[in-house]
């Protein structure tokens, strides 16, 4: 074998990742925009759900549903935005650091909210929301995938 | 140096740069993976401590409650209202109506046309859609060791005031009525106890009815839940608990007793639509509550609701 037959890898991330940080998002940003829908519209429905655990309501117009007076489901939808943007593949393809730490940073800022969000559901409220669930789930999924998509490669090696 | 050298050399470099990339990149890969575990790691201590207290856990006390002659003054109060005070109350607060339902059977027992309610103890907004209920409903007939009990402490609207069908009963000449509370305010591993057991009739009432197309998608399955002998369903409350918040029970029964108080004109007036309704079931009986202002008030209301 020669020296030419010796391809080095330049690609920055695994193929898959773009595509697959970009559906999440949109998932996330479906649900985030319900979520604030619901945010502002909802709580026209006086009722209790016929089971005490799992209670939308309670969580989504609690104390917590709000971070200086921004619902949280607004600050879900900004976050999904941002992430969308963010995992579009001409983005993932750059090595520029701040778009590669940028998304990175904000990854983890996200699942630090989800932290303080599921907390506040498990111990403060004792109720839990379906739909607030899917939204933490994607939010950690996306850390995931955005770690191990900017782990994958260093652009100064390229 | 030989060509085959050059190229040797340069096929040796490339495969060390590879290798070093590769190591350099399980490095980073790890971090990732650890990262990753770590967040993981967070949520499941959460939920072991959760699932943890939750074993010897009961949750947050409700609010003390009046016994002995307050509460029989407070259950006299609610069950006694003028029907000048609710003549003169009329439509007062209320906006949220039962909704007519069509080509059903009957729901009866005992012969008399079935009103079935189904709530829970911990529920602010049963709490507040029982003072209307029970208002209502001893115009057509009396209720027996109903009971007094606050919404959960640890649910929105905390603490709200209200009565308790648990272990009452009604009696009347007109029609039947089903109270049912499925949960009590308390928690018991992290759930509210169970507290009265839906019948298989009662059951099979609410997995029907609670459901499109007689209640709105949004209000599916919700509690509080009401069927008017199979004539109109109700779910949800008529009126929002944030009208009880910080009052005693004997302030809610003062406020019912006072026709200008808002408080009184949101029970009052979501009474008289419920009496209205009630009046077209039983066919206008009896003759004084169901001519009554109060009742006229809803005049051009529940006219497709048939006997």
């Amino acid at each position: 074998m020669s020296a030419s037959d010796v391809e080095l890898d330049r690609s920055l991330v695994q193929p898959w990742v773009p595509l697959t940080s970009l559906v999440l998002s949109v998932l996330g940003l479906g649900v985030s925009v319900y979520l604030t829908i619901e945010h502002f519209t909802a709580s026209t429905t006086l009722a209790c759900p016929e089971t005490g655990a799992l209670n939308c309501l309670k969580v989504t117009t609690s104390e917590q549903s709000a971070v200086l007076g921004i619902p949280v489901a607004v600050l879900g939808l900004v976050y999904f935005v941002v992430m969308l943007v963010a995992s579009l593949p001409i983005l993932w393809r750059s090595g520029h650091p701040a778009i590669r730490y940028g998304r990175l940073a904000m990854a983890a800022i996200g699942v630090l909210f989800v932290f303080y969000l599921v907390f506040s559901e498990l111990f403060t409220l004792e109720a839990i929301c379906l739909w607030c669930t899917a939204v933490h789930v994607l939010a950690v999924a996306l850390f995931a995938l955005t770690a191990i998509g900017t782990a994958y490669a260093d652009p100064s090696d390229l | 140096m030989s060509k085959r050298q050059r190229d040797s050399r340069e096929y040796a470099r490339r495969m060390k740069l590879i290798q070093e990339r590769a190591t350099a990149r399980r490095g980073r890969l790890r971090v990732a993976y650890s990262a990753i575990g770590a967040v993981l790691l967070v949520f499941a201590v959460m939920i072991v401590v959760k699932l943890g207290s939750g074993a010897g856990g009961g949750g947050t006390a409700p609010s003390a409650l009046p016994t002995g002659a307050a509460a029989a003054e407070i259950i006299q109060g609610v069950t006694t209202v003028p029907a000048a005070t609710l003549d003169a109350v009329g439509k007062g607060g209320a906006q949220v109506l039962p909704s007519p339902i069509t080509g059903q059977p009957a729901l009866t027992d005992g012969g008399k046309p079935l009103i079935l309610y189904v709530g829970a103890e911990y529920c602010p907004f049963c709490a507040a859609q029982r003072w209307p209920v029970v208002v209502a409903l001893s115009r057509f007939g009396t209720f027996t060791n109903l009971g007094l009990t606050t919404s959960a402490a640890d649910d929105s609207y905390p603490n709200t005031p209200t009565l308790s069908f648990h272990g009452s009963s009604y009696t009347s000449q007109y029609i039947a009525f089903q109270g049912v509370e499925t949960t009590t305010n308390v928690r018991k591993n992290g759930q509210y106890e169970p507290l009265d057991k839906l019948t298989d009739a009662q059951a099979q009432i609410l997995q029907k009815y609670n459901a499109p197309p007689y209640v709105p998608q949004e209000s599916a399955g919700s509690i509080p839940f009401m069927d008017f002998a199979n004539k109109a369903v109700l779910a949800g409350a008529t009126y929002s608990p944030e009208l009880l918040e910080s009052h005693t029970h004997a302030e809610v029964v003062a406020a019912i007793k006072d026709p200008n108080s808002q408080l009184g004109r949101a029970i009052n007036g979501n009474a008289n639509a419920l009496t209205a309704l009630i009046c077209r079931i039983t066919g206008a009986q009896p003759a004084d509550v169901c001519s009554s202002t109060a009742v006229k008030a809803f005049q051009g209301e529940f006219t497709n609701v048939g006997q």
